[in-house]
């Protein structure tokens, strides 16, 4: 907490440094201050789409460009004061990355880049040709009356700006972002929709960009294509944002102050070199210090990162866990689903000519674990795929809660209680123990005060309490896989997919695992269970099925299936006494 | 009628050519570094005022330059590779997220370099300005002599990466980095050659354009997303459907020029951009390039 006060001390101190000097400061300083303060929000908004959710931008200047002309327009012919202005441009910007959003936040990052890149370049060519826009040679509005006034809105913009964005980091759709960022199939998982996350994330930075170029047209009332859409502001905008450390709410700040006076040193001295100095900057950053100043500091122990929602964590685990699994809430036996929980007929998948998986049926009922077992390649986890809404299959149909499901997408059905594991566990690098659980748990319940108990008390059940405050990668691998277990958990699953969950976990960590899906199984959930660890599943599995080659070749209680001959030959192939008879 | 109609039709095939030599080298080193080089535009205007220079101090046709600025390029290219992008560390996602943002730094680094030395006025070589008259079809011997070169160039090159040991391993080491390493290939030595190679192209197809249209500094970024689109349209690292890519954009820019002039043509490579973004995110014979 010392260090939050600290921080936010400087930042207050900081703004009300620059506000006094905006405000009474000579015409020259003042200036210098506005473009400081444009960049640092420039900066921000751009780090929200290509920090927090790691979609690079490389065209935030069409927003900046998009807003400074609607600006314009709207101040010449609707006679906007500066402030009305500055909402219909912020709404045009959201009003463009909405649609832009929708389809090309579905394509891989480089076409998001690159088709930035190019719609900077697209609006250009269309504020040149247009008539309204002045063409080529640009438009003129009223300027501010005093450059003072205007820089002291322009520092309490940004201000405000900052600190939402700091807001936005300590929400769920934070949360999210950085998930999506990290893993988007294992945000997925957890029931966060990757994709709408994202396009919110470029709405929010597409609106910041174009309230950015409102105020500017505002300060210098004079707006030409070449201005607006100047590859110079991109190139600061980002080199900012790298610079101060990318990712983090305080980078663009950092990052800002200081390039801004760079830039602004530059041009004054070296006006013509500009660009080659900011660009082999970037380059720079980039190849030797990817995260910035900050992660410079971070490593000292200050500016970090602290976990969402995290305050009293351990009160909240005392309050809800230790009464024993036995006790944890849940619906009372006698409304049970009856029948399958989850069940597939003849369901295949193929890829090209292979057929991964062939006709496969299963059914596993409400409170029953079924333990798949098969030999390497017999298409386990693809199979998972298919039930769990990650690839569609070639042929059959996956009922779930006694609705047909295929077709649905892995966060809607993980929201309605089909949880699953990964093969190699899909944790988020940057999320602490508590944090992945608390996505899980907050994906669910709308209430803060829910999602946050309800995490506690699967950390506590799981053991995982103690290392609430770490990231995954500090925990040894089958407290990794415990994690991801927890995450299923938070789902509140009717049904739960775990692939290979035990591979790597100690004696203690089994036991905790089986005890804590007896207790799912308490309350109705079916499990699915991939497994090599036979010993870990086989006590608590009511049935083994066994594949090979994408079919179903045993099916049975566990004693029985594992003594079957043809089990045995699927893995150990056919003993060599047979063999060579069949050579003779 | 059926005369221009072959006419523009002999032109769009011609300049098809030209594109593909530019998108070509992009498609290298997309190929083998899983990043597209957004100084690619700019290599390519660099490489056309080389050849100016050339052209206007010794008096060299952009014909004899055009080994001369391939092979500048190439060390330019081979520099920016070992020296700068190599020691970008990181591997998977965040060694692409990177190396893009580095090339974006370079990308101005070039331009400004161009800058300082050309200035900002359009530069041209007047070269080949007559006509080679085949039956009805006039055809202009500038682009004919391109994008013979052009055609021939990226024939060889796709020759060497089909035929030859170096080659193959440049392609291995395209379609699994690991897997070639694995199988001993020297992959940074690959990863360089190809960048190399990837900018030489970029250099000499910037020859031979200055003969056709006129270059500006700042006309790189242009021709970045030019060949961006060419090559996404025909599907990232598909080098048959590169060219087949490279054929109709050449076709639609020449006869959208005829009939609803020139303002409309420049524009017609976003309209195309926009489209494969769009539509076909795989390109004409991708596979699905989603996430």
């Amino acid at each position: 907490m010392r260090e939050g006060i600290l921080e936010w001390g400087a930042f207050g101190l900081l703004v009300a440094v620059c506000l006094g000097v905006a405000a009474a400061g000579s015409g020259y300083l003042a200036q210098t201050l506005f473009t400081a303060a444009l960049f640092v929000l420039l900066a921000t908004g751009w780090n929200v789409i290509s920090g927090f959710t790691g979609y690079v931008s490389f065209g935030q200047v069409s927003f900046f460009g998009l807003g400074a002309y609607v600006a314009a327009l709207a101040m010449l012919h609707l006679d906007a004061p500066w402030y009305g202005a500055a909402v219909i441009a912020t709404l045009a910007g959201i009003g463009l990355a909405l649609p832009l959003g929708m389809i090309m936040l579905r394509l891989q990052g480089i076409f998001f880049a690159l088709g930035m890149f190019g719609l900077a370049r697209i609006l250009q060519i269309i504020a040149s040709s247009l008539e309204i826009t002045g063409g080529p040679m640009g438009t003129t509005v009223a300027m501010a009356a005093s450059v003072n006034r205007c820089a002291f809105i322009m520092v309490a913009v940004a201000a405000t700006v900052v600190v939402a964005t700091y807001a936005l980091t300590r929400s769920r759709l934070g949360l999210r972002l950085m998930a999506v960022r990290d893993d988007s199939i294992a945000a997925e998982a957890a029931g966060v929709n990757a994709w709408s996350t994202k396009v919110i994330a470029f709405c929010i930075s597409a609106g910041i960009g174009a309230t950015g170029g409102a105020l500017y047209v505002w300060n210098v009332g004079y707006l030409d294509p070449g201005s607006a859409f100047n590859g110079t502001i991109e190139l600061q905008t980002i080199l900012m944002v790298l610079a101060g450390g990318i990712g983090s709410v305080w980078g663009p700040v950092v990052g800002g102050i200081l390039i801004s006076i760079l830039s602004t040193a530059l041009w004054a001295h070296f006006p013509m070199e500009q660009q080659i100095v900011l660009g082999a900057l970037t380059m720079l950053i980039a190849i030797v210090m990817p995260g910035g100043i900050l992660s410079a500091v971070n490593r000292l122990g200050w500016l970090r990162r602290k976990p969402i929602w995290g305050a009293g964590v351990r009160a909240l685990a005392a309050a809800e866990g230790y009464a024993g699994p036995a006790a944890s809430p849940g619906p009372p036996p006698s409304i049970l689903p009856v029948g399958a929980a989850l069940s597939c007929r003849s369901l295949s998948k193929r890829f090209g000519g292979v057929a991964a998986v062939n006709g496969v049926s299963l059914t596993v009922k409400a409170g029953e674990l079924l333990a798949i077992i098969g030999p390497n390649g017999a298409g386990k986890s693809t199979l998972f795929n298919l039930l769990s809404g990650f690839a569609r299959p070639s042929l059959g149909e996956v009922h779930f809660a006694g609705r047909e499901i295929s077709g649905l997408a892995p966060h809607v059905l993980a929201r309605q209680g089909l949880a699953r594991t990964f093969q190699t566990s899909r944790l988020f690098p940057t999320l602490t123990v508590w944090e992945t659980v608390l996505l899980a748990s907050s994906s669910l319940h709308g209430s803060r005060a829910v999602a946050t108990r309800e995490a506690a008390r699967i950390l506590a059940e799981v053991d995982l309490i103690d290392q609430w405050a770490d990231l995954p990668d500090t925990l040894p691998p089958g407290r990794q896989r415990l994690l991801e277990i927890a995450r299923t958990l938070a789902l509140r699953p009717r049904v739960l997919l775990l692939d290979e969950s035990m591979a790597g976990m100690s004696a203690k960590e089994i036991e905790r695992v089986q005890n804590a899906l007896k207790a799912a199984m308490a309350r109705g959930c079916g499990i699915v269970a991939i497994e090599h660890v036979l010993p870990a599943i086989a006590p608590i599995a009511a049935r083994v099925q066994v594949l090979d080659f994408g079919a179903t070749i045993a099916e049975g209680p566990p004693a029985l299936v594992l003594r079957d001959p043809v089990v045995i030959e699927a893995y150990m192939g056919v003993e060599i006494e047979e063999a060579a008879d069949d050579v003779a | 009628m059926l005369t221009t109609f072959f006419t523009l039709l002999v032109l769009g095939l011609l300049w098809g050519g030209v594109y593909l030599l530019m998108a070509e080298g992009l498609n290298l080193i997309y190929g083998v570094m899983k990043v597209v080089n957004l100084a690619h535009g700019d290599f390519i205007v660099l490489g056309g005022l080389l050849a100016f220079s050339l052209f206007s101090n010794y008096a060299m046709t952009p014909l004899v330059a055009f080994p001369l600025v391939a092979l500048l390029l190439f060390v330019i290219g081979l520099i920016v590779q070992r020296g700068m992008l190599e020691r970008i560390t990181a591997a998977g996602p965040e060694g692409e997220l990177r190396t893009l943002l580095a090339t974006f730094g370079l990308s101005y680094v070039v331009s400004n370099a161009s800058f300082l030395l050309w200035g900002s006025q359009f530069q041209s070589i007047p070269f080949l300005q007559g006509s080679i008259q085949i039956g009805p079809i006039a055809v202009p011997e500038g682009l004919a002599a391109s994008s013979l070169i052009a055609f021939g160039v990226a024939l060889l090159v796709h020759a060497w990466l089909t035929a030859t040991i170096m080659g193959k391993s440049v392609h291995a080491t395209a379609q699994s980095g690991l897997g070639a390493a694995s199988a001993g290939l020297n992959i940074r030595k690959i990863r360089a050659l190809a960048f190399a190679l990837g900018s030489a192209m970029a250099g000499g197809a910037g020859a031979l354009v200055i003969t056709l249209i006129p270059f500006q500094t700042s006309t790189g970024g242009d021709l970045t997303v030019q060949a961006f689109t060419l090559i996404a349209l025909g599907g990232l690292g598909n080098y048959l459907g590169a060219w087949l890519a490279a054929e109709l954009l050449g076709l639609t820019e020449v006869f959208t020029q005829y009939y609803f002039g020139s303002n409309a043509a420049s524009a017609v490579i976003y309209v195309v951009f926009i489209g494969v973004l769009v539509f076909r995110p795989q390109g004409l014979l991708g596979k699905v390039g989603r996430v």
